[in-house]
């Protein structure tokens, strides 16, 4: 199976740059930082907050 | 001809090479940070304990409403900021990010900013973030930027609420101290920005920006820097009588804003075009100084009688 995608030549669809690659995974890793910090950041202030948690103003 | 229309619009898709940093300065750090800044004077001259964790909270959903504002900024803009020098760099315009691109990572950290604030610290203070990024991309970019003179003095207001977000998100309440600091940031924005539309006329010229430089002409900026500036500096000065502020504040605001009259007035006889120069970009520099000292005596009075508690 293998050896018949390869005999097949090149991969229809957009093959992507080493420079697109790279700015795509920077991005991606950007990403996962900011959803990581959004994590701990509801936790630390689930600590914090407590039960008073469910208590919020207006 | 059907045919050789359709292949016309067949584009290849475009596939982002853009990288993290260029998303950075779609935020406008620069601006972020006097707005970071502005907003921790905020929290800190708010009365009674706010514990640490939520005062982190609070300033960093402030910083990413400020960033989300200003890429929505750009995404508006792009077409205008092409054809000025001081802005042909950001990312819109050197087409490293589409101006679809900024529209959507926008959108998305506002209303993570907004959700945040509003469900970790109080929705008082969320809601003047979401007014505040409301304020500045639909009323000041969208509307007033290209339609009249007053642009920056109306427009103001959004870059003047930090402040008064963050002692909302401390105190979920409003008082007359937050709203000083909201009036010197707002008298404190047109000389600031009337100073760079002096020296950036051609640009703003060029872009078709009806800013006062290029609407009503150098002189009649340079009267309204130095009107500005007298308001400016009397509203500075006022808490410390009033009360609101004490004695260090008030000294530290009649010697900066001695400065600041002293830069204005510089403005305003300076006509030769060299010199003329040299005294906006004076004036433009230490406006920022002025601002940066003024809100760091707050600072340091707070941090003082934190340490120093028995001697004050």
């Amino acid at each position: 199976m293998a050896s018949l995608m390869t005999d097949q030549g090149p991969p229809d669809g957009i093959v992507l740059t080493e420079a697109q690659k790279k700015s795509r995974r920077q991005r991606s890793i950007a990403i996962a930082l900011a959803l990581g910090v959004l994590v701990v950041l509801f936790f630390a202030v689930t600590l914090v907050k407590g039960p008073a948690v469910l208590v919020r103003p207006m | 001809m059907t045919a050789v229309d359709h292949n016309a619009i067949e584009l290849p898709p475009r596939i982002s090479e853009a990288e993290v940093s260029d998303y950075i300065a779609l935020l406008k750090p620069r601006v972020m940070s006097l707005v970071i800044f502005t907003a921790l004077v905020g929290l800190a001259i708010a009365p009674g304990h706010f514990h640490p964790v939520l005062a982190f909270t609070s300033l960093l959903c402030i910083a990413v409403g400020a960033g989300a504002s200003g890429a929505l900024n750009m995404a508006l803009e792009g077409d205008i900021d092409a054809l000025m020098s001081r802005t042909a760099n950001r990312p819109i315009p050197r087409g490293r990010i589409t101006r679809s691109e900024a529209l959507a990572f926008g959108l998305t950290l506002s209303f993570f900013s907004v959700m945040t604030l509003g469900i970790l610290v109080n929705w008082y203070a969320g809601a003047l973030l979401a007014f505040t990024i409301f304020f500045y991309v639909v009323i000041y970019t969208m509307v007033l930027k290209r339609w009249t003179a007053q642009n920056i003095v109306i427009g103001g207001a959004s870059g003047a609420l930090p402040p008064v977000v963050a002692w909302v998100a401390a105190t979920g309440s409003i008082s007359v101290e937050p709203l000083l600091l909201f009036l010197i940031i707002f008298f404190w924005t047109p000389p600031h920005f009337w100073a760079l539309a002096l020296f950036r006329s051609d640009d703003y010229a060029r872009a078709g920006v009806p800013m006062l430089p290029v609407v009503a002409g150098p002189d009649a900026t340079r009267l309204q820097i130095l009107l500005y500036t007298i308001v400016l500096v009397a509203v500075a000065v006022a808490p410390w009588p009033l009360g609101y502020f004490d004695a260090v504040y008030g000294i530290a605001s009649l010697v900066l804003g001695a400065g600041m009259m002293v830069c204005a007035v510089e403005v305003y006889r300076r006509r030769e075009r060299t010199e003329s120069l040299r005294a906006t970009r004076k004036m433009f520099a230490f406006s920022i100084l002025y601002l940066f000292a003024l809100f760091s005596t707050l600072l340091i009075e707070v941090v003082v009688r934190a340490v120093t508690p028995l001697v004050w």
